[in-house]
């Protein structure tokens, strides 16, 4: 017994120092090699001249907001077509679960190139190359992954039962929604959320098959004529990313917590 | 008080090709409490849900203190309920959940917090108040939920096996304070439950239900000791079933005659339902009708557990005094001490 508790102690320090050599050895040499700039005689400088000439870019402000637009155009989408429609799922048509769940894994198993023709087609002309085409297929692009945080949010919770004791309560739907079924889903919704933005922010295959010219395909058009100044913009975007989801995921546990609050 | 008479007439429901309810009739008066009893499947938590709202039945009326309520909203019907499964808002505290249905009603702030520290004390959980559903044992949830069921000062409370999920001490402990304050607020009350000890122990009326049909509703006593149909007479307590010879209108149970209770003019092998208690053994010399197997004190009263010479297994409930000389191997035999019986055919 004492035994494997000194191995298991062990092994998750080890298992989170091996982790994190994999996600920040990349990111660490990324950042060093995006401050590099060399001198008139050819010398090896650290300075933050790649990120003066990034922001001296016309064209940085103009791609980064349009991709922003997107995420959230796409964060938007996700709120008001697969939340509900997970909630519907649990809610009314439980027989169909298993079948959604297979459905929702489609899109990681369908090649980017067919999915786009495939997705494309599908739209309406009216919808095709509108700035909403690319969110909603974003929207698909993260269906497997939004729909498994949904869906296991709301295993945990009889949603059924507890929304029938609201309405028995004397809450209407509307009330129901929103006092019962939008606060037990706001753990589940703000992961989906995230989800669905790092995901939009940073996807390159579909929008450049689709020739959209986002953030990311910019930057590597960036990259065929100043690569240092690419993964510059790497960094900055992944950093950008990252501080959005940290600080977003930060005030949502900060409401859990008062949730969980005792005397 | 607030509570009215309940009537549910000729309520009908199918789910595709299964009959929940068949043209169900029920009445519960104003303050009194009603037991619907029965196998899983039988259509009693249908017709609760009916009554809630939450379900729409296919034919029939639901009228409340004599208004039609049938097409009405489940939010408006003003019904508490309390569910089998934990059914507490988990974002909200024991005191918030009570508050729920008094917000609804826009009552204010400090008012509505009154009244549910209030009901909080009357399931005894004033001190747990703050605590989320969570940090509460299944006893405190269902408590939580009855004082939120009640806080709406409803014209009919439903409860739906609230019990079930619970221990048994924890059981008998809350059946009997639902029991006690459902009287004190003369709350009109529908209880649906499978388990016939729970419904006999604090119903008023208790229904027995079958294949969506209401078999036989009464007070528990006559429930128990005149059973409608061999349904009844087997869901409710234990039953005997004591192989004979029907004739006519009697029937031979241990070289004894006795009246049937149900005859249909059928002669021949039949099983009569006979009670434990009303089955006498007495200790014989040389061969007995039967032979005791076992013999287990309950105090009171103990059982006696004979074997028929085919094999039936008979039990039977005696005094304890009147039982301390029969032991396990004994031959004995078995008197009736009652006149009429129910009959089955076997």
């Amino acid at each position: 017994m004492a035994a494997m508790r000194s191995r298991f102690s062990f092994a998750l320090p080890l298992t989170l120092a091996v982790a994190s050599l994999f996600i920040f050895l990349p990111f660490g040499s990324s950042a060093e090699f995006s401050f590099r700039s060399y001198s008139q005689d050819g010398k090896l400088m650290h300075s933050f001249a790649p990120y003066r000439w990034i922001v001296e870019q016309p064209e940085f402000l103009s791609h980064l907001l349009l991709s922003l637009k997107i995420a959230l155009f796409a964060v938007i989408f996700t709120a008001i077509l697969v939340v509900p429609s997970v909630a519907w799922l649990h809610l009314k048509a439980q027989l169909f679960r298993p079948l959604v769940e297979l459905i929702t894994l489609l899109p990681l198993v369908i090649p980017v190139v067919a999915l786009s023709i495939g997705v494309q087609t599908a739209f309406p002309d009216w919808l095709q190359s509108t700035e909403y085409e690319l969110p909603l297929m974003y929207v698909i692009l993260a269906l497997p992954f939004t729909f498994r945080i949904l869906d296991n949010g709301l295993q945990a919770i009889p949603l059924k039962t507890i929304s029938e004791a609201a309405r028995g309560l004397g809450a209407n739907w509307f009330a129901t929604i929103f006092y019962v079924i939008a606060p037990v889903m706001r753990r589940a919704v703000a992961g989906a959320f995230f989800l669905t933005f790092a995901l939009s922010l940073g996807e390159f295959t579909l929008t450049s098959l689709l020739h959209w010219d986002t953030f990311p395909t910019w930057v590597t058009s960036v990259s065929q004529q100043n690569i240092i100044g690419a993964i510059a913009l790497s960094v900055f975007s992944l950093t950008f990313a990252f501080l959005v989801v940290f600080f977003a995921g930060l005030s949502s546990s900060r409401s859990k917590k008062r949730m969980d609050a005792t005397e | 008080m607030k509570s009215g008479t309940l009537e549910l007439e000729g309520i009908s429901r199918r789910f595709g090709q299964t009959v929940a309810l068949d043209n169900l009739n029920l009445t519960i008066g104003a303050g009194e409490l009603v037991a619907l009893l029965g196998p899983s499947g039988c259509g009693k938590t249908t017709a609760l849900r009916i009554v809630a709202g939450l379900e729409r039945s296919d034919a029939g009326t639901v009228a409340l203190k004599g208004r039609d309520v049938t097409n009405l909203s489940a939010h408006l019907r003003n019904m508490g309920m309390v569910f089998q499964s934990y059914s507490l808002f988990p974002n909200l505290s024991a005191v918030e959940n009570v508050e729920f249905g008094l917000k609804m009603r826009k009552v204010e702030r400090a008012s509505r917090r009154k009244t549910a520290l209030e009901l909080l004390e009357l399931v005894g959980l004033d001190t747990q108040s703050r605590r989320f559903p969570h940090q509460l044992s299944g006893g405190q949830q269902q408590r939580v939920a009855l004082a939120r069921a009640l806080a709406i000062q409803p014209e009919v409370l439903l409860l739906d096996e609230p019990l079930s999920a619970l221990d048994a001490q924890v059981r008998t402990n809350l059946r009997e304070e639902i029991r006690r304050l459902q009287i004190s607020l003369g709350t009109t009350t529908l209880f649906v439950t499978h388990d016939q000890e729970e419904a006999m122990a604090i119903s008023d009326r208790v229904g027995v239900m079958s294949n969506g049909r209401l078999e036989q509703i009464d007070i528990p006593d006559i429930l128990y000791n005149n059973p409608a149909s061999t349904f009844v007479a087997n869901f409710v307590g234990t039953m005997n079933h004591i192989p004979a010879i029907a004739s006519e209108d009697a029937v031979d149970i241990f070289g004894k005659k006795i009246r049937i209770k149900n005859p249909d003019g059928k002669i021949g092998k039949v099983s009569a339902l006979v009670r434990p208690e009303s089955i006498e053994v007495s200790r014989v010399q040389g061969n007995g009708q039967a032979k005791i197997v076992t013999r287990s004190f309950l105090g009171a009263s103990s059982q006696i557990v004979c074997q028929l010479p085919d094999g039936v297994i008979i039990q039977a409930l005696m005094p304890s005094h009147a039982s301390g000389e029969l032991h396990p191997g004994e031959e004995v035999n078995l008197n009736i001490s009652i006149h009429e019986v129910l009959i089955s055919h076997v």
